[in-house]
């Protein structure tokens, strides 16, 4: 093991060329993080190697401690690799990438509870676009999550589902290429979650943005993903990576009761378990 | 927070235990020399106020406070969100700033007294050295303490450190830090009157320590109850100015601390 990072770090100082190969928005080779909570290493993400596709809907599931979140904070640049590369759009990302976005489960954490619903969706482009673009910019976004009547409000008067709406038009603010979800419905309830859902592929369909899914909900992953990547872990890495062919639009009960669902879901159960993971 | 029109039970305790006072002067019950009634101690403010004494003084030590504060707030606040945001000077300075903060305040006005003379700046020293620490240690807890989540936003919507500091830091600390202030003006009016009473001999607490030179009890009395007064005006100031300028989080910040 210590040998195999040795040599992950020396390939790491090689010239970055490689250009991206056509469609894909992430490519991420040999992706190790090591951290250091008590002072002593612990491997978090061993050697993971994994594709985004531009435009795709891409679910990652695993049981916890297989590093769901840590590889959704690697792809968002909030956390460097201790070795391997991950490229964005053909350059190896250093920090946060532009046009790559995170939305986080602790919306009440991660909303300023002090700004309204509006200038909250304005926090991420205040100072970089003119006043009417900002405002435009505001009012669509928060049309595509359904808000524009709550734009005044402050996050502190809305429910855990409109909170994390109010989140997501943050992030379609910016209009971003990738979207990273990070257990988003994760803290909502089931009826609130399945109108998420729906609003999220909507989101999907209309702006061609990729997306990563991160979840621990199985049958979400089916629901949403064009692809589904199964994470086993502890230290996190692929176990299987899973086609989801099924027809897009998706409904909440005629997909969920499809064949092909059940069969998918059953797939990806079956991995989840064999993988392991605390 | 209360927001009773009224508080009728209080204003007759007050107003008894004062009744009672000027009683217990006028029939001997007690005894001190110097112990003016109430109705003597009124007479004699009314005497400050007409001579235009009063003004003066409180003129003076409103402007040594306001100065005082401003400058408190500003040198605390800018090490607290230094020391905050910095584990390395936390690590390498925050000890050493231990050891001075203990160090009572009154002990250093003679050494200010010998390096400033009798004087506002003297005054001044003593005052913002006294009231940096309050502001101080609670603008770092408040900043240092910010949920990491923010910061993993301000990231993610690509704010520069500035703005992050701006937008995102600073109010998520901004209850932390108004109690900073809050309890920073209190020092600050405490030192200023000692400060007066021995460094610098103008503004009310000199004028204190005259009216006791004097022999002019009811004089000293009526600028003792004055200081008192003014203290709970300005404390009462700086809570409207502070729930009107953050209706959200202005409240519970503000709560009796």
């Amino acid at each position: 093991m210590a040998a195999s990072l040795m040599a992950e770090k020396t390939d790491d100082r090689k010239p970055e060329a490689a250009p991206a190969a056509a469609g894909n928005v992430y490519e991420c080779d040999a992706v190790s993080l090591e951290l250091f909570p008590h002072g002593e290493p612990r491997l978090i993400i061993d050697r993971l190697s994994l594709n985004v596709r531009a435009g795709e809907f891409l679910t990652v599931v695993g049981s916890s401690g297989t590093g769901k979140s840590t590889l959704l904070r690697l792809l968002g640049g909030l956390v460097p690799a201790s070795s391997g590369t991950i490229r964005f759009r053909g350059s190896i990302v250093s920090g946060a990438p532009s046009d790559v976005v995170v939305v986080f489960q602790d919306y009440s954490n991660a909303l300023l509870q002090w700004r309204s619903v509006a200038r909250n969706v304005a926090l991420g482009i205040e100072g970089k676009l003119d006043r009417t673009e900002i405002e435009a910019r505001v009012r669509q976004a928060l049309q595509m999550v359904g808000l524009e009547k709550n734009a005044s409000d402050h996050p502190w008067q809305l429910s855990g589902g409109m909170q994390q709406r109010v989140q997501i038009a943050r992030a379609l603010a910016l209009k971003p290429q990738v979207m990273l979800m990070d257990e988003p419905f994760g803290a909502l309830d089931a009826m609130t979650k399945a109108t998420l859902q729906d609003e999220v592929l909507k989101v999907h369909g209309q702006t061609g943005t990729s997306f990563v899914f991160i979840t621990h909900d199985i049958e979400e992953a089916v629901y949403l993903g064009d692809r589904a990547v199964v994470l086993a872990g502890p230290p996190g890495r692929v176990y299987k990576t899973v086609e989801i062919a099924l027809p897009r639009p998706r409904d909440q009960i005629r997909t969920r009761q499809s064949p092909e669902f059940l069969h998918y879901r059953a797939e990806i159960h079956a991995a989840v378990l064999s993988a392991g993971g605390h | 927070m209360r927001r009773e029109s009224f508080n009728l039970p209080g204003a007759v305790t007050f107003i008894a235990a004062i009744a009672i006072w000027e009683l217990a002067v006028r029939s001997g019950a007690v005894s001190f020399d110097y112990l003016p009634a109430p109705s003597a101690i009124a007479l004699a403010f009314v005497g400050i106020v007409r001579s235009g004494e009063l003004f003066t003084a409180t003129l003076h030590t409103l402007r040594s406070i306001l100065i005082g504060w401003v400058l408190a707030c500003l040198i605390g606040g800018v090490l607290g969100v230094v020391f905050g945001l910095s584990g390395f000077a936390r690590r390498w300075f925050l000890a050493s700033l231990e050891v001075l903060r203990p160090l009572p305040a009154i002990a250093f006005l003679p050494v200010a007294l010998l390096l400033f003379n009798f004087s506002l700046t003297t005054e001044l020293v003593v005052m913002v050295y006294a009231s940096i620490w309050p502001m101080f240690i609670n603008t770092m807890g408040g900043i240092a303490n910010v949920a990491s989540r923010l910061h993993d936003v301000s990231l993610t919507l690509k704010l520069t450190p500035l703005q992050s500091l701006a937008k995102v830091l600073l109010p998520a600390a901004g209850p932390a830090i108004l109690v900073g202030a809050r309890l920073c003006l209190g020092t600050t009016l405490v030192l200023a009157i000692i400060a007066e009473m021995i460094g610098n001999p103008h503004g009310l607490g000199y004028a204190v320590v005259s009216a006791l030179l004097a022999i002019q009890p009811e004089q000293m009395f009526a600028y003792v109850l004055f200081i008192g007064v003014l203290a709970i005006a300005l404390n009462a100031c700086l809570l409207l100015v502070a729930r009107r300028l953050l209706p959200v989080y202005g409240r519970e910040a503000m709560s009796d601390v």
